[in-house]
């Protein structure tokens, strides 16, 4: 909480922490993970800092509005998102918001690239806030075991996309939907809206990228200010949960690609045209909060 | 191949920390049957037990052979495999290598010619390599990558695929098991996390916490003796579920305050420490770095009631009752 104080001081940030609610909220994820620790490196007690630092962000910076809370009920899903934002703060909102403002609450697993595991610290930090390598075997055991996992099929595509593409949803992988089928787990489809525009004009040097041996390499005016550039902006995000996706039970996880491509595109629509739904009730950009 | 009760049992290893909670456990358990125990380096007679022999020979000599000839056992228990610690008072390289690759593969020959009946391997998780993009719960078929970055433990992989091969091309007339366990440890055992583990001079990485397993010597000798009657030929993970972060396990088994250092501080001070105090080999750092948690729930199977009792964490504090 101390940090979380720190970091108020400094931005002026309107919202009281609900230390209590936060409390209680971790006192329901003790129950379920009662050493505190699981073998992917969740740390609840370093979580519920980490909660406690960016509540004030998630809901005075970025004035997060979740709609379609009644489509989650109390069991594993496969989350699964558009991409955006540059750096991937949708994925870090849209797990607070399963944390925060679904109930039960529960710490969404979200699937990180490769690179970020070799990473000193980061590498930590995302393990202990919940986030796991993004592999087939790792997804699978964590259905098994109940959790709900976080996965951006667009993959870097998808975050590190020039301003002229925004909301243009890339490619989905295959492998989530394999994921699905092999554990009949459901789908449940999210659209995060306003992370686009965190940074105000992006131009991704995919050339140099690859050169440097970059998974990306974004670049934008506001850089210029240095460091400063660097922070998003506080772009009002809204989050829409969909309608779960079942996936066919005469299916298996090996089918060819071309038998599950169908299956894909349904979810790649359904999040589609939540998108464009989302943008239609897109707030200012310097909106003020609203409560939903 | 149905395993039956042995009739007489080979030890080797025997000087080491878990053949000798092995040999008492056995003894227990078998408490008419000879068994015998023989190992290159000096074996301290502090057994008191009725029915055990020891031998102090090396496995790659005549009379080795003639042990397997004279003896008549039925099972052997190959425990031997030298580990990394350059304390140990063997050390060095060539003899590790030499033990490890060529000791094990006259072990498996000499089991076939004298028609042993089973034979227990125990390898080692390690094998798996601590890597960055290890999902979690390594099963038995994930490729061994253990000596990608370091070929130090060129022979611990060597070992483990040349047993698992022989394993399979004569699986019709042998029983074999071999054993890949997580971090065995206790105050018996003198290995390298052991050291790690209790020494706390040297710290925890700041920038990284991969999680452990950790499996008690009594738990890991309880599960040698159980897989003589119980498990049948094939490769085994031998582990707990349950995991603890590297620096959570140290400061259990330390009690003691802990402190971090980023790691490539932790590196040079490692290296400096080996010079002087301590022997700890290099490719810890990346068992300290990146995680190699395996699953462990394939050899459970074949058995009625688990026959690892102590959790991780329960392992850890076990240590700082010695």
């Amino acid at each position: 909480m101390e940090i979380a104080n720190k970091l108020r001081k400094l931005i002026p940030l309107s919202s009281e922490i609900p230390e209590e609610k936060i409390n209680d909220l971790f006192q329901e994820l003790f129950e379920k993970y009662p050493d505190g620790e699981d073998p992917w490196g969740l740390n609840l007690e370093k979580t519920q800092k980490v909660v406690e630092t960016l509540y004030p962000l998630y809901k005075d910076y970025f004035k997060v509005r979740v709609f379609g809370k009644e489509n989650v009920k109390n069991k594993p899903y496969i989350v699964v998102a558009n991409h955006s934002g540059q750096i991937a703060i949708d994925g870090l909102l849209v797990g607070l918001a399963f944390g925060l403002d679904i109930y039960p609450p529960r710490i969404l697993r979200g699937m990180i690239e490769r690179f970020v595991t070799n990473l000193p610290f980061l590498g930590t930090w995302t393990a202990e806030a919940g986030a796991v390598l993004g592999d087939r075997q790792n997804c699978l055991q964590l259905l098994k075991r109940g959790e709900s996992v976080l996965v951006f099929p667009e993959g870097v595509d998808g975050v590190a996309k020039s301003t002229p593409d925004y909301y243009k949803l890339q490619k989905f992988t295959k492998g989530f939907y394999r994921i699905a089928l092999s554990s009949q787990v459901e789908i449940l489809p999210v659209a995060v809206i306003g992370a686009e525009e965190t940074y105000p004009y992006v131009y991704q040097a995919k050339g140099i990228a690859k050169k440097l041996g970059l998974p990306a390499l974004p670049l934008s005016p506001s850089m210029l200010l240095g460091p400063l550039g660097f922070l998003p902006l506080p772009s009002p995000i809204d989050i829409y949960i969909g309608k779960p996706i079942t996936p066919p039970a005469d299916l298996h996880g090996e089918e060819q690609d071309r038998d599950i491509r169908e299956h894909i595109y349904q979810v790649e629509n359904q999040i589609k045209e939540m998108i464009e739904e989302g943008r239609k009730n897109r707030r200012p950009f310097w909106a003020v909060k609203k409560e939903t | 191949m149905k395993s039956s009760k042995p009739k007489s049992i080979l030890i080797i290893g025997m000087a080491g920390g878990l053949a000798k909670i092995t040999a008492h456990l056995l003894a227990k358990k078998y408490p008419t049957i000879p068994i015998l125990g023989v190992d290159p380096r000096p074996i301290k007679d502090d057994f008191h037990l009725d029915n055990l022999e020891l031998y102090q020979l090396p496995y790659t000599r005549g009379n080795f052979e003639k042990l397997f000839r004279d003896k008549k056992f039925d099972t052997v228990l190959h425990l031997g495999r030298m580990s990394h610690v350059s304390t140990n008072p063997g050390y060095n390289i060539r003899k590790r290598l030499n033990l490890n690759i060529m000791g094990t593969n006259r072990i498996l020959d000499l089991s076939l010619k004298f028609k042993i009946k089973k034979v227990i391997v125990l390898s080692t998780f390690h094998v798996y390599g601590a890597l960055p993009d290890n999902p979690t719960f390594l099963k038995e078929d994930a490729p061994l990558r253990g000596s990608f970055n370091y070929p130090e433990l060129r022979d611990v992989v060597e070992m483990d695929q040349m047993t698992t091969n022989w394993m399979w091309k004569h699986q019709n007339k042998i029983n074999v098991v071999v054993l890949r366990p997580c971090n065995i440890i206790g105050p018996q055992i003198k290995n390298v996390i052991t050291k790690y583990l209790t020494t706390s001079a040297i710290p925890t990485p700041m920038d990284f916490n991969p999680m452990f397993q950790f499996i008690h010597e009594y738990d890991m000798a309880n599960l040698i003796t159980e897989s003589i009657e119980k498990v049948p030929t094939g490769t085994f993970n031998v582990a707990n579920n349950d995991v603890l972060s590297i620096r959570e396990a140290k400061s259990i088994a330390t009690h003691s305050p802990q402190y971090s250092l980023p790691l490539f501080l932790v590196s040079p001070l490692a290296k400096a420490l080996n010079k002087t105090v301590l022997n700890l080999p290099e490719y810890i750092l990346d068992y300290i770095k990146f995680p190699c948690v395996i699953s462990g729930d394939q050899i459970l199977k074949h058995f009625s009631k688990s026959p690892i009792r102590y959790s991780s964490r329960e392992a850890c504090e076990l240590l700082t009752l010695d």
